[in-house]
């Protein structure tokens, strides 16, 4: 059931983002990027297996500060993967929200398709 | 010894922060950067002394980041291949740096400058050595938030337009390349790259079903072909090229491409090579990914030489050329390898990759040297225009011999390293029999002849215009075009050692024998009790 729920999410997540990405205005795609980069991290996150609910799948709960089983936790290797992928897309949101905004100034515009008519 | 794998990437980094560090002092600034840059070219030079050169060298070198064993810890393995990848970068990216330092004065916007180009040189280098997938992901990262900043960097309408292009794009590529990554892991439970390839050699013992590898990585291959600018994943170059300052877009080409191009390599043949994948598709069969590659990566590079080809026929301003050229001569580089991964001979592949190496090294220099002499032209005349150039030659011999030496280099005549470089992707073309490749690569050699000799014609022979009477031409600028043009003949006239140095990076890299063994990767128990 988790991993139906999760796959809906992940492509619900990447159609979204591609709608955005193909829009005119220019803060609409840097909104379709950030939300292609989240769903990308939420696949990734689920590819660690799906362990049931319980504090024990919580890696750092696990056992109490006790040796913790690997069969009970869930994969501590994608949470640490997708902790980096977050902090480089927040990077690059930010980044992109900038340009964007020196795109703005430079061309008084923010419609894409009257950007590519300067030359 | 092992410590040397991780020095020139440490040299970099200190480099880069002591640029941060030294902003208000624009002496010690420039000498932080400039030492960076020697100090790179050495550290690179001793690794590869260290690993291929030297008379008993291993052949390849690994170092375990805090000394965690592999797959747990971070790798950097430096193999043949990445060595000479890296020796590769050596060459243009001190030439860039130096270049850089007599370009920049007339724009005063160079505080950032310096330390966003170490970290360029951090993230190529990093790539060239990780020996895990989420690392090469995060070096890829690196470079590219360094190369966003370059092609906006002068801020004009055009500079902004192509850097939002560029980061939408990338970031685009980004978020496939970390599905690609968690599809790996999902499918064989590791991301060390040595891990990988031992699961994937024996999927039964390793309990993994190896069959999504094939569809991951064509999106590998995908996100690779974005960054090495092949066909249908070109359009981003000429405006990138054209909108970051010379120096970098020396880099760009000569450095940043060649990631995409050593990542394919990397992957399909020392990885992925060995997966027992059955590939049934209209037109592809095989039994090993490898099978599946070829023809895509063949299509790509075939329609990258006649794209850049015929594009750079008709651009009119020496960036513009020189952008499409090299979107023509990434196709000369991939056509190799695509051939490569078709052939199922292991003396073909091997002539394969070593001719797809020689000629990426022929054009690193070659273009690398092109885009630095553009930035002298500009910067000497104050435009790149072919309309506006005319009768540079002889305004300034030493600048046009060396742009005539880079330019014969692109074309391949001999002795220079560009014939050494064509000669041996014909060379694979008729071994493997491919009338039809070796018309398209006369097609492509032709365009070049085409558009070179036009450029030529145009900006450097005839009437001298109004620009190029009062051209002041930087003397030395022109050194380090003269210094690189020497470089090209160097290769040509010693072509029999770095004919020896390519052999041992294309048996590296398709050596995955020897690449698990160094970096050895421990048993993983999955989620079994330990």
């Amino acid at each position: 059931m988790t991993a139906v729920v999760l796959a809906a999410v992940v492509g619900s997540l990447f159609a979204l983002g591609t709608f955005l990405l193909l829009r005119r205005d220019l803060i609409r795609v840097v909104w379709g990027l950030a939300i292609i980069g989240q769903a990308a991290n939420v696949y990734l996150l689920a590819m660690g297996e799906i362990a049931p609910a319980s504090f024990e799948a919580v890696p750092i709960l696990a056992g109490h500060g006790e040796e913790a089983s690997h069969a009970q936790t869930a994969d501590p290797l994608v949470q640490a993967l997708v902790l980096t992928a977050i902090v480089i897309s927040f990077g690059m949101t930010a980044f992109a929200l900038v340009l964007s905004y020196r795109v703005y100034e430079e061309h008084d515009t923010l419609d894409l398709s009257e950007l590519g008519d300067q030359d | 010894m092992d410590g040397l794998v991780i020095t020139p990437m440490l040299v970099v980094l200190v480099a880069a922060v002591g640029t941060l560090l030294f902003r208000r002092q624009p002496r010690v600034r420039l000498a932080v950067s400039l030492s960076g840059a020697v100090g790179y070219a050495v550290a690179v030079a001793a690794l590869a002394w260290y690993v291929v050169i030297a008379p008993a060298a291993p052949g390849i070198a690994t170092y375990q980041v805090g000394d965690w064993p592999a797959p747990f810890g971070i790798t950097l393995v430096a193999d043949g291949l990445s060595v000479f990848m890296l020796s590769m970068v050596a060459t243009i990216g001190p030439a860039s740096l130096v270049f850089s330092a007599r370009y920049l004065p007339k724009y005063d916007r160079r505080t950032f400058y310096y330390p966003l180009s170490h970290f360029l040189l951090l993230g190529v280098t990093g790539a060239f050595l990780a020996g895990d997938l989420f690392n090469l992901f995060v070096w890829f990262e690196v470079m590219l938030m360094a190369s966003y900043v370059f092609v906006a960097y002068y801020g004009g309408p055009q500079h902004t337009r192509a850097a939002f292009w560029y980061v939408a794009l990338n970031l685009v590529a980004s978020a496939v390349f970390l599905l690609a990554v968690g599809g790996i892991y999902a499918t064989t439970g590791t991301l060390n790259m040595a891990d990988i390839a031992q699961r994937l050699a024996d999927p039964a013992a390793a309990g993994i079903d190896p069959a999504p590898v094939v569809g991951l990585l064509a999106l590998l291959l995908s996100v690779f072909a974005i960054k090495a600018g092949l066909v249908p994943f070109q359009f981003w170059i000429p405006t990138a090229y054209r909108a970051a300052p010379p120096p970098i877009t020396a880099l760009l080409a000569g450095a940043s491409k060649k990631v995409g191009i050593y990542a394919i390599i990397r992957l399909s043949f020392t990885v992925f090579a060995g997966a027992q994948v059955p590939v049934s598709l209209p037109w592809v069969s095989g039994s090993s990914p490898l099978a599946f590659v070829g023809p895509i990566l063949f299509v790509m590079a075939a329609g990258s030489i006649l794209v850049g080809g015929l594009g750079a026929v008709g651009r009119d301003s020496v960036e513009g050329v020189l952008a499409y050229s090299s979107i023509g001569q990434v196709g000369f580089i991939a056509i190799p390898v695509a051939i490569a991964a078709t052939t199922s001979s292991p003396t073909l592949r091997r002539v394969g990759i070593l001719a797809a190496l020689v000629y990426a090294l022929n054009h690193t220099i070659a273009k690398g040297l092109l885009f630095l002499a553009a930035g002298t032209i500009e910067s000497a005349t104050g435009t790149t225009d072919l309309d506006e150039l005319g009768g540079l030659a002889g305004r300034s011999p030493a600048l046009s011999s060396a742009v005539f030496v880079g330019t014969l280099a692109l074309v391949g005549i001999p002795p220079l390293s560009g014939f050494f470089g064509k000669l041996l992707v014909f060379d694979t073309a008729v071994r493997a029999g491919a009338a039809s490749v070796l018309a398209l690569l006369l097609v492509g050699s032709l365009l070049t002849i085409a558009y070179t000799s036009r450029a030529w014609n145009r900006g450097f022979w005839g009437v001298r215009t109004p620009a190029v009477e009062d051209a002041a031409v930087d003397p030395i600028q022109v050194a380090i075009l003269v210094g690189l043009a020497a470089a090209i003949l160097a290769v040509g006239v010693e072509f029999e050692s770095v004919y020896r140095f390519a052999d041992a990076a294309a048996t590296a890299a398709l050596d995955t024998e020897s690449y698990v063994e160094a970096v050895d990767p421990q048993a993983v128990n999955g989620g079994e009790q330990p």
